[in-house]
């Protein structure tokens, strides 16, 4: 592998309490005298609501506590259209609305008191084909939606909730002039996160103070949905994350905190409400979005690609959440990592009667890529050229420029597509039934405001303070290793305190692959004030100037001559007050102009350190049955230089298995009036340990100019993206057939190759 | 109505008071307060509530508790003494083989039972054993690794 093999193995400080089962994640937390929680959804995608009667329902002997509309203000959230009620008042707009939630003494109890709410509604017809739903005549979702306190830019307009478009040079008349134009449309099912910890929270009051144990990835925008849908100042909110049993992004923004917190007011009682897995699939406004892409590519004979269209319809569910962007990003990934001389990219994101969508580990990034990696290889067959080849001819490199006209700095991507070439082999002759597949895709770097203390204790060890959220990837584990090589002190001298609000600064959370990139600034720098006040300490005592100063094992030493030290044991005992703290300047987006035709700029029309990768996949394909076994994956990326080895391979171990479930056996089901038909684990199948085939990975390390510490990027999401894409086109050749539709389950790929 | 029955847990008999439907899962963690195992779906699809019931690994989630009456139970906390890891436990944070940690407990019980039974598995028998325990996070390799390592490690031991 690469030099990453020789840096210091960590094993991680939460690791302990995790294999002794001593670790205590939220539904394991318990509070005097709780009470249980159950919410009464939706029984309709949608509905107008006539009457809602709690009046048996709170007869019943256990209960509590009800809260509906009546008992909160009337506030509109959403991260950028404001478009949604805690609970709902008038219309029900997804079969999992939340119109009533219960606290009872036991959860029977609180269950069947919700069923004994009594809603009167009048059925109105659901819309749940996005395409549909931009039809001119069809209902708009958001009647009111003109009303809506909304970001400027997403370009609203009826059921379209956002929309970005991407336009340079003149499309039309290069593809007109293009040697090859091939066509193609791809659909993708919507997805879930699929975190194993089904969420929880508990609240407890005290006062007119309240304190949350939630299971978020996000514990500050927690913080601020409680304290705007609740009408308290946010400095009365509290967000403490026991141990996170993974997010994968579902976990991410203001969930159901203030639902439960509404209650435990009222109730005037702790309360706890734990998702069961139906639930956990069903009603969280997170889940990855189904988008129909229909590409069109013209290119010269030698495989310059002069023009791409493209038209992306993405299904944004019934509210906005935290995925207002989706449209831009997913236009983004529609051209992809390549120099395409003229585009014009169109992409919507539409309100609909489905579950609302929300990140999930890179959103709109697999399924987009899944379809531009199919056309790119049905590019080169119409070019009759080898895929390899194609992309080779095509890849950014450093100095290229974007569709937006974003000059790229140093990225691997061709070193990328190389090395997964030829760890996986490619072009070796194969068993029939079995082939090769290839993809290339990226992902930004999130540059945000994020900050950390170091505070060196009176032992010579130091705790570090931090906002940032640990979702079970490490990224936090490994912070200790940034600060210690900042301080010359182990990793296993820093304790680390997180995921408490009250306690470490602002962090925006585990979403977005951004801890090490924000987070880790923000370390290095609080670990660097520490360490200049170490200097001046020391200087004092060995009087000479700081500047001749250097901190190694534990000391603080004179350059060159290092028996003349101190130990920072020493100072720190001497010193009660050695405190760092740090935000790490945040890292600008890089200039780009994009053609004055461009729509619905968020700030993602470049790319803030692109992280790149190659996914190469072996696969066996079942003629008989459709199906399809990945029996190698071969992943090799650029995420800047790597700081933490073993946590950054566990993300894309984790990262292809995800990818691989993607592309074959995860998809929802819907039954076309907006309820899921496979809400459970028996019929929305992960991989499991026999599934799941060896990774051989390879780090491509081009340091990051503008980035995180050392030269790093992010690394947590770009595993999922181009591993459906690389089976995909591993399918194609190994049956001669493409699958136009994801998952691509057995009989998809049966079908196909009829 | 609840209803008295005593249950051996890690080598402790544990008197409880419980309702006739509840699950072992449920008596563990409500009744006796050991929350190691964990409840991911509740229908025996994930395995993250995994116990030992006589040395056979269960979904104590689909299983009633009333039932594991004299058995010995195991969970996650009684696979290594107060303070102390066993093996495995040391190879999992070795091999990186824990992230967010919530199979885990399920994936120690599957791989401890695995190695009763087996003690020169193969990858193919690891991977078939852990098949019923779903990990999110890691991918599974590094859990493998970590089993294979750890039955590696006893081989060794027991050479003369
Ligand atoms: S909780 Fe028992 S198998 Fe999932
Ligand atoms: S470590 Fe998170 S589910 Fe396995």
């Amino acid at each position: 592998m690469t030099a990453t093999a020789q840096r210091p193995r960590l094993i991680r400080q939460d690791g302990r309490e995790k294999v002794t089962g001593a670790g205590r994640y939220t539904a394991d937390v318990v509070a005097a005298g709780q009470l249980h929680a159950r919410f009464r959804y939706s029984d309709h995608a949608r509905a107008r609501i006539l009457r809602i009667d709690t009046s048996r329902a709170r007869e019943l002997a256990g209960v509590l506590a009800i809260v509906t509309h009546e008992d909160v203000p009337d506030v509109l959230y959403g991260q950028m259209v404001k478009d949604r009620r805690l609970f709902a008042r008038e219309e029900v707009r997804f079969d999992s609305d939340v119109i009533a939630a219960v606290a009872a003494t036991t959860p029977e109890i609180a269950q069947a008191a919700a069923e004994l709410i009594q809603v009167d509604y009048e059925p109105l017809e659901a819309v749940c084909d996005p395409e549909l739903a931009l039809e001119p005549g069809t209902p708009l979702i958001h009647e009111r939606w003109a009303s809506y306190e909304a970001d400027e830019t997403m370009e609203r307009d009826g059921n379209v909730l956002g929309r970005s478009t991407i336009v340079r040079g003149d499309a039309t008349a290069a593809m007109a002039g293009a040697d090859v134009v091939v066509s193609s449309r791809y659909e993708a099912d919507g997805a879930h996160g699929v975190p194993i910890e089904p969420r929880a929270v508990l609240a407890q009051w005290q006062g007119d103070r309240v304190t949350i144990w939630s299971s978020t990835q996000t514990p500050f925008a927690a913080r601020s949905g409680v304290a705007l849908t609740l009408g308290i100042p946010e400095s009365h909110v509290r967000i403490i994350v026991p141990l996170l049993g993974g997010g994968f992004g579902s976990k991410c923004d203001f969930h159901f905190e203030a639902h439960v917190a509404a209650l435990a007011r009222k109730a005037g009682r702790p309360v706890r409400l734990v998702f069961s897995r139906r639930e956990e699939f069903v009603a969280p406004d997170h889940r990855r979005e189904s988008i129909a892409i229909e590409l069109q590519t013209g290119a010269r004979r030698d495989g310059t690609l002069v023009a791409r269209r493209a038209r992306l319809v993405l299904d944004a569910g019934a509210y906005c959440g935290e995925g207002g962007f989706f449209a831009q990003l997913a236009a983004m990934h529609a051209i992809g990592p390549y120099v395409i001389e003229n585009v014009d990219i169109d992409s919507r994101l539409v309100y609909t009667n489905n579950q609302p969508s929300g990140s999930i580990r890179a959103p709109t990034a697999p399924q987009t890529c899944w379809a531009v990696e199919q056309h790119m290889d049905e590019l080169a067959a119409a070019l009759e050229l080898d895929p390899v080849e194609l992309r080779r001819r095509t890849l950014i490199e450093e100095g290229s420029e974007s569709p937006t006209r974003q000059v790229f700095g140093p990225v691997g991507i061709r070193h990328t597509l190389e090395r997964a070439a030829q760890m996986i082999g490619y072009g070796q002759p194969l068993p029939e039934n079995e082939a090769i597949g290839v993809a290339c895709g990226w992902w930004p770097s999130f540059g945000m405001p994020s900050g950390a203390y170091v505070k060196l204790n009176g032992d010579g060890t130091a705790t570090i303070v931090t906002g940032a959220q640990e979702n079970g990837s490490g990224a936090v584990m490994g912070l200790p290793l940034i600060a210690a090589q900042v301080l010359g002190m182990r990793p296993e001298d820093f304790s680390i305190l997180c995921q408490d609000t009250d306690a470490g600064p602002y962090d925006s959370g585990s979403s977005g692959s951004q801890t090490t990139f924000n987070n880790g600034r923000a370390v290095a720098e609080a670990a660097g004030e520490v360490a200049q006040r170490l200097r001046e300490l020391a200087a004092e005592q060995l009087e000479i100037d700081p500047l001749d100063l250097e901190l190694a094992g534990g000391e603080v030493r004179v350059k060159g001559s290092p028996d003349r030290s101190v130990a920072i044991s020493e100072l720190a005992a001497a010193d009660a007050e050695i405190l760092g703290k740090g935000s790490g300047a945040v890292p600008e987006q890089p200039a780009c102009s994009p053609d004055s035709g461009c729509l619905g700029r968020l700030g993602m029309e470049s790319f803030l350190e692109p992280q790149l990768i190659t996914h190469a996949v072996h696969v066996r394909v079942d003629p008989e049955t459709g199906v399809v076994r990945v029996l190698r994956v071969a992943a090799a990326h650029d995420s800047g230089t790597i700081i933490n080895p073993i946590g950054a391979n566990g993300q894309v171990h984790g990262g292809v298995v995800m990818g691989i479930g993607q592309a074959l056996t995860e998809g929802m089901a819907l039954d076309g009036h907006g309820h899921q038909r496979n809400p459970h684990l028996l019929d929305y199948k992960l991989q499991t340990a026999a599934d799941a085939p060896r990774i051989e990975i390879a780090w491509i390390e081009t340091p990051a100019v503008n980035g995180g510490p050392n030269g790093s990027k992010g690394v947590g999401e770009p595993p999922s993206v181009p591993t459906p894409g690389a089976i995909a086109n591993a399918i194609a050749r190994a049956t001669g057939r493409r699958v136009h539709r994801l998952p691509m389950t057995p009989e998809r790929v049966w079908e196909a190759g009829r | 109505m609840k209803v008295e029955a005593i249950l051996r847990i890690n080598g402790v008999a544990v008197p409880v008071e419980i309702e006739p439907h509840w699950s072992l899962l449920r008596a563990v963690r409500d009744a006796v307060g050991l929350t190691g195992a964990k409840e991911g779906c509740d229908d025996s699809e994930c395995g993250a509530c995994m116990m030992l019931l006589d040395g056979e690994p269960v979904n104590s989630c689909s299983y009633l508790a009333l039932q594991a009456q004299d058995r010995e139970i195991t969970t996650v906390e009684g696979l290594a003494a107060p303070g102390e890891l066993s093996d495995l436990q040391s190879s999992f944070l070795e091999h990186g083989a824990v992230q967010c940690g919530f199979c885990t407990p399920g994936m120690l019980i599957s791989a401890t039972a695995l190695l009763r039974r087996t003690q020169d598995p193969s990858e193919e028998e690891v991977r078939i054993a852990l098949a019923g325990n779903l990990c999110r996070c890691t991918g599974y390799g590094a859990i493998v690794d970590a089993v294979l390592a750890t039955a590696a490690g006893r081989a060794a031991d027991s050479v003369p």
